[in-house]
């Protein structure tokens, strides 16, 4: 009995012995890491955690519940990787790098503080298209390979999903920077038109219907169909005046100077008891000039959100003297501005007017707007293609904002030109120069009318006469509502809901895309990442094919933030022997 | 018509003794709770594994048509062991024959195709007379069984964890073990009292504690309990409670899954390979169940099934805590509101009235939201939200009991305060908290996982019951297995709790005696 006993005894023990230990003893000190992200990025912190413990780091990980929450977590500096991503809205590789790398960028978490960073994103800042490809390689190869700054994941790709039963697709648009312009959308019966109301969705409340004054997801695509601009992008982010407020643009030597023919057909809608009213105000110079100046200037308005994109611009100006045209060379061709703008013009250039109310192109009088630069700095086309630089009536504007000065603007008493609570109320202000006019905002929806005074008759004239936008919490309700049939189009929606989409025959368009979900390192004083080869060692343990499997395929490959606008050839090669190498090297260095 | 109306009334009276009879027998509710499941297992995997793909123009698996075949076979074999059951108790001499006890035998059997009802009902037949010790070993020994089948789908997998082989032999020895001790109960434990020859295998039984053996570990109690009882005229309290509590056998079936997921909870250290469930394996991602991925697989390529098992610790762990502390809280501030009464009471019950006044998941939230996400604070904010409860349950109770006779004269005597707090009042006022107590189990496990849901549980990888639900309600209409196990799991175990709550509170009540 008493044998029995015992072997029970040591049974149990050895049950409990192995059973709570369990564990290895020999795995010596780990590098511990701690990886900091919110809940919408909680997928892409999974993988990087799972990656980066089977490269043999001790990581914990902190998944705060929402974006603000994480960035107070951030300045605390109470982490070593923090998940970012960057969208390129303006397509131009400057807006890609300058405020994430450079020493004194507004969203350089990580603490990037390198002279050579520096001297390189101002160099490729003066540089053509033609030029700044090398600069921008040689930009990511001391960046990302040589000192290892930044963390590429993935590069998101631009998924729109359409009900094509309602929308004719071959008329939708899927540009890569510029958002979905609507009014080439037309449907599949075109009777249709003039009646139904074009259904998409939006998830935020809008922040300003001002364009300097927001730079946001809630306003982004709305803005830009409701605000015309001097210049626009094609589909691939080349810099056009097709479908703009200019005929022809042309960029004088020395990429200082920029030049803009208007044209004459474009007029400013207003909104009068929730519907659409034609106006007979020409969108002209003088309101180029004063919504640019405005943009250029941090004090023009209380809340100027998109300073940094047009504080390039120092002078805007109407060029009245033919002369200037005439003897001024273009940068690309060589060929006077005047031969550059007048291209394909329909009656040539005779006299240049500066007053809107002289202008008409039919008899040869044009307005020739003339943007400068302090420096040589070209890629201000691509901020001037960007909503932000759309173009407002300078009485209207001025009606309101004069009513107060800058600094005694009060958001609870004063109504500012844009205020989305005032017209929220019924007091729409908008004097709109874009293919559509805002008619109406609710908690539930945005409405919108065709503007009758856009380009009409050309092919740019909006083919909707109505479009709406509904509000739903976020893209997976939203693909509810779509399923429905509430919305006809979605501009975005989760990687995993593409199949379910595609499986109901609805047509998914998936493109070019300048999103990137890169991570920074917290190179502080003192923290571990500030050494170059434990941050190496992370690099190599990523493996990106991990994120593309998890998304489906509809994620791409990534270098740095501008790797989907310049084709530099870098590419992240997942390799856990030079990780461990790199490793080795940080431990014996710490020794 | 009276004629009609007498034979009404006799008919009725007559069920009503034949479903007494029935009722009273373990015999017939084993077996027939047995046939119940068995046949709907049958029909469900003739449906789902045999119809659907016929419909769906496939050929069925030949394992699924074996496997539909036997359970249908088992399922006849039940009704037909049912039937004579049933005819014998309501029969004149309202004895089982011994030729049907013979047949639980094969009952017993059926054990090897997973079948665990036929196993209880076969066990439960075979023997005539069984006392509260034969039941608690055959269940115990039910669950090392379960367990060892739940780990060999491992061996499935490409790879077993290394100390597979060594845990499955540990298990098998303990389920030899346990077949020791039923012969030891059947030749010792009989009697009106323990022989003193089942002390060490009592000594033995209460160590199943370890591994999570509840059943067990409970036998080795009860035998030493009746042992050291010196009147053998009056029984023990407790013990009888037991006792009642096991004769209701819905509770017991909650008793047994609960022991079973916390068991298989340490088990799986063994067995089970944590790598499996917490890191991503892209090549398996959103795998539909196999036998090597019995739940299939989630986005990240994780085995559901492995998380499951690895969450029940988790989740369990957390329920456990998340209802003790409260109680041990509540229960002191409720004990303390009823024993001083004026101004204590006062005060301590209008600050609990605030925090019940909070909805307990906003409360939660807010806790959470406020010092993180982290498995302590979930802890945290679990407890908090329900110590009010336990505090009225344990005031109310206090309130009635402390003016009771024992209590003053224990004051006449001169007992301090506490003395009578902690050893007349409390011990007398646990029933009701304990009952709760059960049920609160349930509730903390199913407030974990809404919280883990929401994203304000425990990290996202650890595999908590709620977070595997979450990762699958993605998927809800392309794979909708990754969401309708871990659901299952979760509606298991707060069913299990309520059983046994339900049970344990019947047992306690001195009217149901």
């Amino acid at each position: 009995m008493k044998k029995l006993v015992a072997l029970a005894l040591s049974l149990v023990m050895m049950f409990s012995l192995v059973a709570c230990g369990g564990g290895k003893d020999d795995e010596g000190e780990k590098v511990k890491i701690t990886l900091l992200s919110y809940s919408a990025q909680e997928a892409a912190t999974n993988i990087l955690r799972d990656q980066l413990v089977k490269a043999g780091f001790d990581v914990t990980t902190n998944i705060q519940p929402d974006y603000s929450s994480m960035t107070t977590v951030e300045e605390s500096g109470e982490w070593d990787i923090v998940m970012s991503g960057w969208t390129t809205v303006t397509g131009n590789p400057d807006y890609a790098t300058r405020d994430i790398y450079a020493s004194y960028g507004e969203y350089n978490g990580g603490g990037i503080n390198d002279e050579k960073v520096d001297e390189l994103i101002d160099k490729a800042a003066g540089e053509t298209p033609a030029q700044y490809v090398a600069t921008y390689t040689e930009l990511e190869n001391y960046l990302v390979t040589e000192k290892a700054y930044t963390l590429p994941l993935y590069a998101s790709r631009g998924i729109r999903v359409v009900n094509d039963d309602v929308v004719d697709i071959n008329t939708v648009k899927n540009p890569q920077s510029r958002s979905a312009f609507w009014e080439n959308y037309s449907y599949v019966d075109a009777s249709q038109n003039e009646t139904r109301t074009l259904m998409m969705y939006n998830t935020m409340a809008l922040t300003s219907l001002d364009p300097i004054q927001a730079n946001d997801g809630s306003i982004n695509q709305l803005s830009s169909n409701i605000n015309i601009r001097i210049i626009n992008m094609t589909e691939d982010d080349q810099i056009e005046s097709d479908g703009s407020l200019s005929l022809n643009y042309a960029i004088a030597e020395g990429n200082q100077a920029f030049y803009f023919i208007l044209r004459d057909d474009v007029f400013f809608s207003k909104v009068v008891d929730k519907h659409v009213q034609a106006t007979d105000i020409l969108v002209g110079g003088e309101d180029v000039v004063y919504s640019l100046t405005r943009a250029a200037n941090q004090k023009s308005v209380a809340s100027h959100k998109t300073y940094n994109l047009h504080n390039h611009m120092s002078n805007i100006s109407v060029v009245t003297d033919m002369n200037e045209l005439n003897t001024v060379k273009d940068s690309d061709t060589g060929a006077t501005i005047l031969e550059t703008l007048s291209k394909d013009l329909a009656t040539p250039v005779s006299t240049l007017v500066a007053a809107d109310a002289d202008v008409n192109n039919a008899a040869g009088a044009y307005q020739v707007v003339k943007v400068e630069t302090g420096t040589a700095f070209p890629q201000v086309l691509y901020y001037l293609a960007h909503q932000s630089a759309g173009i407002v009536n300078k009485e209207q504007c001025e009606a309101y904002n004069s009513k107060f000065t800058v600094e005694e603007y009060d958001p609870n008493t004063h109504v500012c030109y844009g205020d989305p609570q005032a017209v929220k109320s019924g007091e729409n202000m908008l004097y709109l120069s874009g293919p559509y006019a805002l008619v109406e905002y609710t908690d539930y929806e945005i409405k919108f009318e065709r503007n009758p005074g856009y380009m009409a008759g050309t092919e740019y004239a909006p083919k909707i006469a109505n479009v709406g936008m509904k509000f739903y919490k976020d893209s997976t309700s939203a693909g509810l509502g779509f399923r429905n049939g509430e919305i006809d189009i979605m501009d975005s929606c989760n990687t995993n809901d593409v199949a379910t989409f595609e499986k109901e025959g609805y047509h998914v368009f998936n493109y070019v895309r300048h999103a990137t979900t890169y991570c920074e390192f917290n190179m502080a004083e003192g923290k571990p990442m500030a050494d170059v080869n434990l941050r190496k060692a992370v690099m190599y343990a990523v493996n990106q094919e991990d994120y593309i499997t998890y998304n489906s395929g509809l994620v791409g490959k990534l270098y740095s933030s501008f790797s989907t606008l310049i084709d530099t050839g870098n590419e992240l090669k997942f390799d856990l022997e030079k990780s461990a190498e790199y490793l080795q090297k940080y431990l014996d260095a710490q020794k | 018509m009276a004629k009609v109306e007498n034979q009404k009334n006799i008919d009725f009276y007559q069920k009503k003794v034949k479903n007494r009879k029935l009722g009273g027998s373990l015999e017939f509710t084993t077996s027939r709770f047995a046939y119940q499941l068995t046949s709907v297992l049958a029909i469900f995997l003739l449906l789902w594994q045999v119809v659907m793909p016929i419909a769906q123009g496939n050929a069925p698996s030949v394992i699924m048509i074996i496997l539909t075949a036997v359970f249908a076979v088992e399922a006849l074999l039940q009704m037909f062991v049912m039937k004579k059951i049933e005819k014998e108790v309501t029969g004149n001499e309202g004895q089982i024959s011994d030729a049907t006890r013979k047949l639980g035998v094969l009952l017993i059997i059926c054990l090897v195709t997973g079948n665990l009802f036929m196993f209880i009902a076969g066990a439960m037949l075979v023997k005539k007379e069984k006392n509260l010790e034969y039941q608690l070993t055959i269940y115990s020994f039910l669950v090392t069984v379960l367990i060892i089948f739940v780990s060999f789908i491992n061996l499935f997998k490409e790879a077993q964890v290394e100390t597979f082989w060594l845990g499955i032999g540990l298990y098998v020895l303990y389920a030899l073990l346990n077949l020791v001790i039923l012969v030891a109960v059947n030749k010792y434990t009989f009697g009106k009292k323990p022989d003193k020859k089942f002390i060490p295998f009592a000594v033995i039984s209460i160590l199943g504690i370890a591994l999570g053996n509840v059943f067990l570990f409970v036998l080795g109690l009860i035998t030493i309990g009746k042992y050291r009882n010196k009147n053998e005229e009056v029984s023990v309290e407790w013990i009888d409670i037991i006792v009642r509590l096991f004769r209701n056998y819905t509770a017991v079936i909650g008793v047994l899954l609960v022991v079973f997921f916390i068991s298989l909870s340490i088990g799986s250290n063994l067995t089970f390979d944590y790598d499996i469930a917490i890191s991503n394996n892209f090549a398996a991602r959103l795998a539909e169940p196999s036998l090597k991925y019995p739940f299939g697989c989630d986005e990240y390529g994780r085995c559901v099934f492995t998380r499951l098992v690895f969450g029940a610790r988790i989740s369990l762990i957390i329920g456990l805590i998340s209802t003790i502390a409260p109680i041990i809280a509540g229960g002191l501030l409720g004990a303390m509101a009823g024993y001083f009464g004026g101004k204590i009471d006062n005060g301590i019950m209008r600050v609990l009235d605030v925090f019940n006044a909070v909805p307990s998941i906003l409360l939660a939230i807010a806790i959470i939201a406020a010092f993180g996400v982290s498995t302590i604070n979930l802890v945290l904010a679990l407890s908090v939200s329900s110590i009010p409860g336990y505090a009225r349950i344990v005031r109310a109770q206090v309130l009635g009991v402390s003016n009771q006779e024992f209590v003053e004269a224990a004051k006449a005597c001169g007992a301090k305060n506490g003395t009578i707090i902690f050893r007349h009042i409390i011990p007398n006022s646990l029933a009701p908290v304990i009952v709760q107590a059960t049920m609160g189990i349930g509730s903390a496990v199913l407030s974990t996982s809404s919280l883990s849901y929401l994203g304000l549980g425990v990290e996202p990888h650890v595999p908590e019951w709620g977070n595997v639900l979450k990762a699958g309600s993605t998927f809800l209409e392309t794979n909708p297995y990754i969401a309708i196990f871990p659901g299952l799991a979760i509606i298991l175990i707060v069913l299990a709790f309520n059983f046994f709550g339900d049970g344990l509170r019947d047992a306690l009540d001195p009217k149901l005696k």
